[in-house]
């Protein structure tokens, strides 16, 4: 009696180990509020904006037709394998079965790395289809070791009686040996899908720009803050599966008991939960899948293929300009400059407006990589503040490739109720009394700009000692610092997670709207000023149509539009008159006055050679 | 039954291509510098101490959750078998469920729960119990490591003791062994090959993952395999990244020997 009760209290524990996150994450779908920091109240309206989000529903079943597509190969392929392999002897077979192994035993990210070469090295451009191949390739073993037991089970005998009497090897194959291995076909079939659903390492490293499935979405959400909508959907998702794995093993179970009086009602009943209602949601998936994917299609030839950060222009925005001007636009997101600066440069894809910072506008403009904009087609450029566009010349003199988007500041974010005294300066960065309560930003160039700024340095030192002296600085803060982390900093602050985060002025906004106790700083010992402005690579096929969009973003309306949605201070002074509220409108963390600024500098591009001293750098305090 | 082994031909020219051509492409990387003349510089690269504490905290981790992993999941899995078929069926099916939540949002649900403010140290603190800090430390990276790597310790283990001989075991309470007697001496040995397949299923993954050291450890664990990630995606360093990963190889082609040696007939497959 003991020994069962515990049994059950342990299988309860261990349930409960792999559910709570699940659970976690269907409660958060729910949960009005963006950040999944804090308790909103009550909501579905995440599950309506879901099915309005082509990106999410395009991933969605980018990774569907994925999953269906190498499972149903990999299914073929490896049900010939696993039949073949049986005809062999055995020193064969065992070489097939370590050829089997190594995908399985593999470490992902070697798979993914090795493919990623391969496909790299035969020119072949990186996108559905390598990810599709490299699907197959993981998916095979699997099936090949739920098929191989039941042809083991299978007796040889049945089939070569089935030969006697006259079959064709074929139809004695299909009539005999096939239903008995059905089972193990089946579940190998199911495995290979669920396996190519869940799979990110492999993804990650064969996908190629332009196609994202859900796990490659979810990474790069992850450092902006998930969207609610994916929450929803994999709670969708998830419900989906159980609804038929439980129509699936509960009708035999039934069946069973009625077997006695096998009626044609109970037949019907369990035809229908075992094959219609699979079939419908299967039937309902696919169609959904050639909908939307027809409607992300590239159909018209007059578009404009945008890069741009996450979260950085308002949907609604690209809407309107479609409406008005007819020009598709194919939309894509990018998480760091460092990420974005490899795509443009191998002209894998040639888009026709990017949206990079300061620094790295200098080195695509060094590098041959932009071209000029005509200004006969951004009259709007009258929108942008003059001071914007005198400081854009620090990187861009003349300002002849790039136009001004959005700009801030990088500062301190504390929390009122957490801190002593007011704090004005980067030293709380260091101070004990706080640690495990900083977050800090996980990227060399602020991490490093930070630290020499409270030094007293030019956050472009190129002077080894200089940047010696910082790199101890950040190992002796690294005990203090609760977690390195990008865009999460605004999540966990909300979430009064820690006491003070580095963070980017825009971000600042928001945080303060959603949690008051929080408040921004630009420190004393100054900063960086930064600008993300659009620039056209040189290789754009659209380049008037990408004008027309810089152009359009310029509006005043538009620019107010998406200052509202990202809360970035925006460049452009004719939408900063027409916002309503007056206190956003003087914020001095949105439009700090000149006062604050003059000790704040841009980052610079110093060359490949100091970029690898910064990177060495930070790897050693990171591995600290 | 000649042309029955032709069957195998697709595939095998499909793994030629896609898995053992790749290997080798990482071997020439990791064997060449930029202008590719041979070099063992990238493998070298092993030895600084970054890397190196790198390489030791990701085998440390992985050991110590794939121990975990196997004291949990293996009297689970005798809880398992000893079910009726149509019950445990379902129950193996609990295990595989979760993978269709995405694994990435499943790690990241960890975050929520075990934040200073999260979900476990809110009821920890209705209840006026002592808060549990392990986000952002190498614990929570172990936790994060036996949550999604279990099922593939539980699966191959309970695939081995459901078909024991249950005679066997019969035959030993008759002549006389007990119930101690006969686990230690029959039910573990004959389960090895379940128990050897599922300690490389979990320690392989666990070793080289750059996503749960990403999202638990606040990025202040370095694993190696954050290494080569970076080394690939960020710098677009590939020799260093294919050097590294060579590296790695040696301790998955050295698991997969132990599997070979162990699991003979491929019993002791997860699924």
């Amino acid at each position: 009696m003991i020994k069962k009760v515990s049994q059950k209290v342990y299988m309860a524990l261990i349930f409960i180990l792999l559910y709570a996150p699940i659970v976690t994450l269907i409660v958060l779908s729910f949960n009005a509020s963006r950040t999944r920091a804090k308790w909103g109240g009550f909501t579905i309206d995440w599950y309506k904006s879901l099915f309005q989000n082509s990106q999410i529903m395009n991933a969605l079943y980018t990774t569907l037709i994925i999953a269906l597509l190498s499972a149903l190969i990999a299914t073929i392929l490896g049900t010939l394998a696993a039949i073949g392999m049986q005809g062999m002897k055995k020193k064969s077979r065992t070489v097939f079965m370590g050829l089997t192994n190594i995908p399985m035993l593999n470490a992902e990210i070697v798979m993914g790395i090795s493919l990623m070469l391969l496909f790299i090295a035969f020119h072949i451009t990186l996108g559905f289809s390598t990810i599709l191949i490299a699907h197959i390739t993981f998916n095979i073993p699997y099936v090949i070791l739920s098929v191989t037991p039941k042809l083991k089970q299978t007796k040889r005998s049945t089939y070569e009686a089935a030969l006697d009497l006259g079959a064709s090897p074929l139809k004695a194959f299909f009539s005999v040996v096939f239903p008995d291995i059905m089972p193990g076909v089946l579940s190998g079939f199911m495995l290979a899908f669920t396996m190519s659903l869940d799979d990110f390492v492999i993804t990650h490293f064969t996908k190629g720009p332009g196609i994202d499935t859900l796990s490659t979405k979810i990474y790069t959400e992850v450092r902006k803050g998930i969207k609610p909508e994916m929450y929803a959907l994999s709670t969708l998702l998830f419900v989906t599966v159980l609804i038929l794995l439980i129509l699936i093993n509960v009708s035999p179970a039934d069946s069973k008991k009625a077997r006695k009086v096998i009626t044609k009602r109970t037949k019907a009943v369990s035809i229908i939960c075992k094959r219609v209602v699979p079939a419908l949601m299967a039937i309902v998936l696919i169609a959904g899948g050639f909908y939307y994917a027809g409607q992300g299609g590239l159909g018209t030839d007059d578009k404009v293929i945008v890069y741009n950060w996450g979260e950085y222009l308002d949907p609604e925005v690209i809407t309107i300009f479609e409406e008005e001007t007819g020009i598709d636009v194919v939309y894509e997101e990018f998480e760091t400059n460092e990420i974005m600066y490899p795509k443009v440069q191998s002209g894998a894809i040639a888009y026709d407006v990017v949206c990079p910072s300061d620094y790295m506008i200098q080195r695509m403009r060094e590098n041959g990589l932009l071209a000029e904009l005509n200004y006969d087609n951004i009259p709007n450029i009258k929108n942008i503040g003059k001071t914007y566009l005198e400081k854009s010349e620090e990187f861009d003199p003349g300002n002849l490739y790039s136009v001004p988007y959005c700009w801030g500041t990088v500062g301190i974010l504390y929390n009122k109720t957490m801190v002593d005294e007011p704090i004005d300066s980067w030293s709380v960065l260091w101070d004990e009394k706080y640690k495990d309560n900083i977050l800090m930003q996980d990227s060399v160039r602020d991490a490093f700009g930070v630290t020499l700024k409270y030094l007293g340095y030019s956050l472009n030192s190129t002077d080894l000692d200089e940047l010696t002296a910082a790199r101890d600085m950040l190992i002796r803060q690294k005990p203090l610092v609760q977690a390195y982390v990008i865009d999460q900093v605004r999540d966990k602050m909300i979430g009064n997670e820690a006491a003070i985060g580095v963070i980017y002025s825009g971000e600042a906004i928001y945080t303060q709207q959603e949690n008051a106790d929080l408040e921004y700083v630009i420190p004393k010992e100054g900063s960086n000023i930064w600008i993300d402005s659009w620039v056209i690579p040189k290789n754009a096929q659209h380049k008037e149509n990408a004008e027309k969009f810089i152009n359009f973003l310029c509006r005043p309306d538009i620019a107010l539009m998406n200052f509202e949605y990202i809360t970035y201070s925006t460049p452009n002074t004719a939408a900063r008159d027409l916002i309503e509220d007056d206190s956003i409108r003087n914020s001095p963390i949105a439009f700090p006055d000149d006062e604050e600024l003059k000790d704040c500098e841009t980052y610079r591009f110093l060359g490949d050679e100091f970029d690898s001293v910064y990177n060495e750098m930070w790897n050693k305090v990171k591995a600290s | 039954m000649k042309n029955k082994k032709l069957l195998a031909g697709p595939y095998l020219f499909w793994s030629v291509a896609f898995v053992v051509i790749p290997l080798l492409m990482i071997v020439y990387y990791g064997l060449t510098d930029t202008s590719g003349a041979f070099t063992w510089d990238n493998i070298a690269k092993i030895t600084t101490p970054e890397n190196l504490k790198a390489l030791g905290i990701a085998v440390l981790l992985s050991v110590v959750s794939t121990v975990i992993c196997l004291l949990l999941a293996y009297p689970l899995a005798m809880i398992l078998s000893a079910k009726s078929v149509s019950q445990s069926s379902f129950i193996v099916l609990i295990f595989i469920l979760p993978m269709w939540m995405n694994f990435l949002l499943r790690t990241l649900a960890w975050q929520t729960l075990l934040e200073k403010t999260g979900v476990i140290n809110s009821i920890l603190n209705v209840l006026h119990l002592p808060s549990l800090d392990i986000i952002n430390t190498p614990y929570a990276i172990i936790l994060g490591m036996v949550y999604n790597f279990l099922p593939f310790m539980v699966l191959p283990i309970y695939n081995v003791l459901i078909k024991l001989d249950r005679d066997v075991i019969n035959a030993a309470r008759d002549l006389g062994a007990n119930s101690r007697t006969t686990f230690f001496k029959i039910i573990l040995p004959l389960s090895m090959p379940g128990i050897i397949s599922g300690i490389t299923m979990v320690f392989v993954p666990a070793l080289t993952t750059f996503v749960i050291s990403d999202l638990l450890g606040g990025g202040k664990i370095l694993m190696i395999g954050n290494v080569i990630e970076q080394a690939f995606k960020q710098g677009s360093n590939w020799n260093v990244g294919s050097g590294l990963s060579l590296v790695l190889m040696i301790f998955i082609i050295a698991s997969m020997a132990v599997v070979a040696k162990y699991d003979k007939d491929g019993e002791g497959t997860a699924f």
